[in-house]
């Protein structure tokens, strides 16, 4: 009864793509996510009768012959590349990436990691550092006595003091590019790392090289469509009920056969 | 023996089979560009002796695909892409060219156009396609042209099987009579072509294979008390 187990194939795709949908759900409201997709593929056929077979001494040959599939697998769970509504929040630190590119954050163990997560903050001894307390691999250091910052649209920080109005430079924040976005490898906080499927990363000047622009008192809101998600747990439910009625014909199939003596 | 039953057997195998089918196309519904399979039965012929008529039973005796185009989905990804129509595209795998209806791609690392599992996607010449780095937006335009920020890099193939399709794993397809690119296709870019299965013909399909089986079963059981009546009546003489 090769149908019960190509339905229990069929039942375990549709349960991660319900899986995949709650993640996207739970984090309708976490900055810069971005929704993932569950996308499948049909296993390998069962080879019966191989089309092409030569039938007859005249050269005939099967046309279609016979292939059984065997089911569905998850063939990759990818990462939509989309930009996120831009909300205003006024935060001094708060950073909205418009258009491609990750800030680089450099991670206690010594490895950078990449984020589109702009909620930045200054840490004790001034340095410009992420909510968890990460610093920023750029090495921004904002001075103790600076009143205000700001930061241009292609990265440039500027601190401005009580008797200087003209501002003094202190650093650049970098952003970063990949040629395959979706090969990077998600590690939870928004942070991801880079992979050999993402290509190495590229620094770049904000709004240059295909890189977006930075927008100080801006956060990037998550990109989940919670109509679309939602309309996708209906046909994943639905789905997930057809593959289990399958199951039961199978069942039934076999019972029918055991009642023969 | 009674040959009823060696027709019923025959036929028994074949609906089992054809649930397997059934069942494939179901785990199947939401698919990316999955075509929907069917087993087609045929009669053939058994020589029962000189004296006696042959028995015609019936077998499963190939299968046939259904190529209607899927309903195609919205999702708004740079690199999904469909076909309008006739077509498919072509990708390069290390067993050789292999055609697919799933047009979900994305970037290798160093911006060769490719599957997810990596292999490459070619144009209409039989060559990768190539991404410049640092290209912002890729646009294709409906007839597979591909622009890199406006700049032409080539055409997406979009190719068409000679003679007859067969089945691989990865919702693709090979063609043991090699391809041609077909000149006319229609891409859409940022959208996916679902699994063209319908559910509730399966359904009623299932519904029939069952009923089917269980009417053979039927069948099988009287004739086994059919001969079993027999051999005591005539044992009892």
């Amino acid at each position: 009864m090769k149908s019960l187990q190509i339905a229990a194939t069929g039942m375990a795709a549709q349960q991660m793509r319900v899986d995949v949908i709650s993640n996207n759900i739970a984090n309708m409201s976490t900055a810069a996510y971005r929704p993932r997709v569950a996308e499948f593929s049909d296993l390998v056929y069962q080879q019966y009768l191989t089309p092409g077979t030569i039938t007859s001494q005249l050269g005939t040959v099967v046309p279609a012959g016979i292939q059984l599939g065997t089911g569905v697998k998850a063939s990759t769970v990818s990462v939509e590349i989309t930009q996120g509504s831009m909300r205003q929040t006024g935060g001094e630190l708060d950073i909205g990436i418009d258009g491609n590119g990750f800030l680089e954050i450099q991670m206690p163990d010594g490895e950078l990691a990449y984020t589109r997560d702009g909620k930045l903050n200054r840490s004790a001894d001034g340095e410009i550092v992420t909510m968890d307390g990460y610093a920023l691999a750029d090495g921004i250091t904002i001075p103790n006595d600076a009143n205000r910052i700001s930061i241009s649209r292609d990265g440039q920080v500027t601190a401005y003091f009580d008797n200087d109005e003209t501002g003094q430079s202190i650093g650049v924040i970098s952003l970063v590019s990949f040629v395959n976005e979706k090969g990077l490898q998600a590690v939870g906080d928004n942070m991801f790392r880079v992979t050999e499927a993402s290509g190495d990363a590229n620094r770049q000047v904000p709004g240059t090289n295909g890189a977006g622009t930075l927008r100080q008192g801006f956060l990037e809101d998550s990109s989940v469509d919670v109509v679309k998600e939602i309309s996708d747990l209906i046909e994943a439910q639905r789905g997930y009920e057809l593959n289990s009625k399958v199951i039961t014909a199978s069942d039934e199939m076999l019972a029918a056969t055991t009642r023969l003596r | 023996m009674s040959n009823s039953i060696y027709a019923t057997l025959a036929r028994q195998d074949g609906l089992l089979k054809e649930l397997q089918v059934v069942a494939n196309n179901l785990a199947n519904t939401n698919t990316t560009g999955y075509k929907t399979d069917r087993a087609v039965f045929a009669e053939y012929l058994v020589n029962t002796g000189t004296e006696t008529p042959s028995l015609s039973m019936g077998a499963l005796a190939g299968h046939a695909f259904d190529l209607t185009q899927g309903t195609v989905k919205f999702t708004g990804g740079q690199f999904d892409f469909a076909i309008q129509g006739d077509g498919f595209f072509a990708l390069q795998t290390p067993d050789g060219q292999r055609l697919t209806r799933a047009g979900s791609f994305q970037l290798s690392s160093t911006g060769e156009l490719i599957a997810p599992d990596g292999a490459n996607v070619l144009d209409a010449g039989n060559t990768p396609i190539q991404i410049p780095a640092g290209t912002e937006t890729i646009s294709v335009a409906g007839d597979g042209s591909i622009s890199a920020d406006g700049e032409l890099l080539g055409q997406i193939g979009i190719f068409r099987a000679n003679g007859e399709l067969q089945r691989d794993t990865d919702t693709r397809f090979t063609a043991p009579g090699g391809t041609e690119a077909l000149q006319n296709a229609a891409v859409l870019q940022g959208a996916l072509e679902q699994s063209n299965v319908s559910p509730v013909l399966e359904m009623a399909r299932m519904i029939e294979v069952q009923r089917a089986y269980e009417a053979g079963q039927t069948l099988l059981e009287q004739e086994h008390q059919r001969i079993s009546q027999t051999i005591s009546t005539v044992g009892n003489r």
